[in-house]
């Protein structure tokens, strides 16, 4: 099901279906101590992505967000990141 | 009895002998409550991602152990009362183990321990660049999606 498919005329739009990563590969798992996979799913300011962007589903998302505030709190990811520029 | 991980982050400017001296103290602290070390992993001085003492390095040390709440406190009082460790996390792994099963799990993290001994440095190198073209590419994923729900909102406005 396409969720922006709305009505007819000229803007269609389609988007492409998120999938949940962590749903997908098992053996993907939320740890803590591996920043390099947390990183992924936070911006370059530091802040988490929301699920509605990465398409990760609610169980996981809980579990990554209490992994990442771990993380921050050993400082293997940063509270505030810094900007690209 | 309970499992618990404990990271700290020791001052990585410190001699080799303050070091041996606070591992042992860490050590003793968990045998005399009473506790059962399962693993003592040493990651070596990281980058912080943020200064903490002024300080952008850290000396981490990982430890899993199974014991008392009385244990934590203990030692949580014992790096608090130390300058050479600079930050510190307890984490409850489960609730409710049994000794029997805290001695499968030192077993098992032994025989880990072993064969990373065994792997040669070639092939971990290998690994670790195989990890960062996979980060590459999931980041470049992020940014797609990420145009995609920005389109979302004008698309809506339009209607």
């Amino acid at each position: 099901m396409f969720k922006g498919h709305r009505g007819g005329g000229k803007n269609r739009f389609y988007q492409r279906r998120k999938i949940c990563r962590f749903c997908v590969d098992s053996s993907m798992e939320i740890d803590y101590k591996n920043p390099k996979a947390l990183k992924q799913f936070i911006t370059e300011r530091g802040k988490i992505i929301p699920r509605r962007i990465t398409g990760t589903c609610a169980k996981h998302q809980r579990k990554l967000t209490i992994a990442i505030k771990q993380a921050r709190q050993i400082a293997l990811l940063p509270f505030v990141g810094r900007p690209l520029n | 009895m309970r499992k618990y991980e404990t990271v700290f982050i020791a001052d990585p400017d410190m001699s080799d002998q303050a070091r041996e001296e606070l591992f042992e103290k860490v050590k003793n602290i968990i045998d005399k409550e009473g506790g059962i070390l399962l693993n003592f992993d040493e990651w070596g001085v990281k980058k912080l991602s943020y200064e903490i003492k002024k300080k952008l390095r850290g000396y981490y040390v990982c430890l899993t152990y199974g014991g008392t709440g009385e244990l934590v406190t203990e030692l949580e009082r014992n790096f608090r009362l130390s300058d050479l460790v600079m930050k510190f996390m307890t984490i409850l792994i489960t609730e409710h183990v049994t000794e029997e099963s805290l001695k499968q799990d030192a077993e098992q993290f032994k025989e880990a321990a072993k064969q990373a001994a065994l792997a040669t440095p070639q092939e971990e190198d290998q690994e670790g660049a195989d990890e960062e073209d996979d980060l590459d590419e999931d980041n470049a994923d992020d940014q797609d999606d990420e145009e995609e729900t920005e389109s979302e909102p004008a698309e809506e406005s339009k209607e």
